[in-house]
């Protein structure tokens, strides 16, 4: 019954798991290549165990921490309709973590040390988070851009080898499309709106554009995990070539809406890809680091959220130990 | 303080349709375990009951596993809540419940189940009937859990239709691309 029991998977016990034979590797690689999902309780390589821990708690992190980059426009939101619309996306967002925990665990990694790792600042989350929202209209332009890039990926993640995270995936998906339909949505009317609303949506779009471009992760020259989850199944699909499906996308809708894209190199080549010009990768890295960005920001308002909640956990608690009391007694 | 236990959390969506695993929460209690459910995996229409059951009280086991002579630990009989994952298919849910029967214990219920859901299903789960918890079936309780979700149809993508249709000028130009 390994399903749902938490082995743990830090190093001493994985240190202590059988030697993995060529046979299983050869065993666990065709599984793969014959498109079967791989299951709790299954096979498989402690590195693939490691490696996918790694990717989906990062990933649970990113959902929770953006909650906060929009969450913080919630009382500013122009209509009910609007603020409606925002606070299910947030709700959302909050539920993407939790399936995403969830898938975690299932590898054996613990929600606590999850949690633990993030309010301490060791784990790592997408750094697109950590930009500032200047106006209202950077609500739209996230919705648009930011859940429109994550939603390619997501999509590519959805086909993925691990059971629970491509599950996790494939309902993530269905709930990002309303993200992505309601930005848009409001740029678009922005776009065709007052000059002032007008100025509002250029200025989001040249704050987001590069940022949305780099959230896809480095160029895959420069991506150090891709090999190993490209080749067990999990990234079905290079940093490049999700980016330049996402440009594919976006860019004639951002035109085409009667936006200008900050960026004097983009063009479309003869296949009819819309390439960008160079990106700047200092300063995302700068933002990866937390050297420039929101990121002590962002932890603050997760440690205080943490703080905040003490008093349901200890009274969670409390009553455990009640009841447990109650019905030895 | 350690983290609260896991519970499983399975969801019907509708009046007829069976009860599907769709992921986990952390809760104190069942009654905790199903408010935390509602939250995390009822936020749109489409569920009329939900069904939460303590992780570590089911039984579980991969085809690769029972392939493997693996066999399930020891247990009480009763009744057994069988779950099964069928296809490789993408989904959002780890699969059915596919009906319900009694055995002396735990191995004896799988052993009962294979012979009755097909030998070809790629996990198993064998959830005890006295380890679930289930939101109450009263019209009432329906009503207020899952009918406010109804009405917010602006969380449904459909609402947006025609935004995006405009671009097809500047799309059609790509060729041999993948799009979705
Ligand atoms: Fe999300
Ligand atoms: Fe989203």
């Amino acid at each position: 019954m390994t399903q749902i029991q938490n082995a743990s998977a830090s190093a001493p016990v994985l240190a202590a798991l059988p030697v993995e034979t060529p046979e299983q590797l050869e065993a666990f690689e065709a599984r793969i290549a014959a498109g079967e999902k791989i299951e709790p309780g299954d096979w498989m390589p402690a590195e693939y165990r490691r490696q996918l821990i790694r990717m989906i708690s990062q990933h649970a992190h990113s959902e929770v921490v953006g909650m906060l980059p929009e969450g913080e426009w919630i009382r500013f939101a122009p209509s009910l309709k609007r603020k409606l619309i925002l606070m299910a996306k947030v709700q959302d967002e909050a539920g993407h973590g939790q399936y995403l925990y969830h898938a975690a665990e299932t590898l054996g990694a613990t929600r606590e040390e999850m949690v633990d790792a993030l309010l301490s600042g060791k784990a790592k989350y997408s750094s697109i988070f950590n930009y500032p929202t200047h106006s209202w209209a950077d609500v739209g332009m996230i919705g648009w851009l930011v859940d429109g890039a994550a939603i390619k990926n997501q999509t590519m993640l959805a086909g993925c080898s691990y059971g629970p995270y491509s599950r996790a995936m494939v309902r993530i998906c269905s709930e990002e499309t309303f993200h992505h339909k309601q930005g848009k949505e409001m740029i678009v009317l922005y776009a065709q709106g007052t000059p002032k609303q007008r100025e509002m949506a250029q200025d989001a779009l040249n704050r987001w554009w590069w940022p949305s471009l780099m959230m896809l992760g480095p160029h895959d020259a420069d991506s150090p995990n891709s090999g190993v989850l490209s080749r067990w199944g999990v990234k079905l699909k290079s940093n490049d070539e999700v980016r330049q499906e996402y440009m594919n996308e976006h860019v004639p809708e951002l035109l085409e809406a009667g936006l200008t894209i900050p960026d004097s190199d983009l063009h479309q080549d003869e296949q009819g890809n819309w390439r960008h010009g160079a990106i700047d990768w200092t300063e995302f890295w700068a933002v990866v680091k937390g050297e420039r960005g929101l990121n002590k920001e962002r932890l603050g308002a997760r440690q205080q959220a943490h703080t905040d909640g003490a008093w349901v956990r200890d009274a969670l608690d409390a009553y455990a130990v009640r009841e447990s009391g109650a019905t030895r007694a | 303080m350690s983290e609260l236990p896991r519970w499983e959390v399975f969801k019907q969506d509708g009046p007829g349709k069976v009860h599907q695993a769709v992921g986990s929460v952390h809760a104190g209690d069942g009654q905790h375990a199903l408010f935390t459910a509602r939250s995390v995996f009822a936020r749109r229409p489409a569920a009329v009951s939900l069904w939460v059951a303590r992780a570590d009280h089911i039984f579980a086991l991969t085809k690769q596993e029972l392939d493997a002579g693996k066999g399930l630990s020891e247990g009480n009989g009763g009744t057994f809540y069988i779950f099964g994952k069928k296809t490789n298919r993408r989904s959002m849910t780890l699969g059915d419940h596919l009906g319900t029967l009694e055995a002396s214990n735990p191995q004896a219920a799988l052993e009962a189940a294979r012979t009755q859901y097909g030998d070809d299903l790629l996990v198993w789960w064998l959830v005890p009937d006295s380890a679930l918890v289930r939101s109450t079936d009263s019209a009432e309780t329906v009503e207020s859990w899952f009918a406010p979700a109804k009405d917010k149809t602006y969380k449904q993508q459909s609402s947006y239709g025609v935004v995006g249709q405009h671009a097809s000028a500047h799309k059609k130009a790509v060729r041999g691309g993948d799009h979705d």
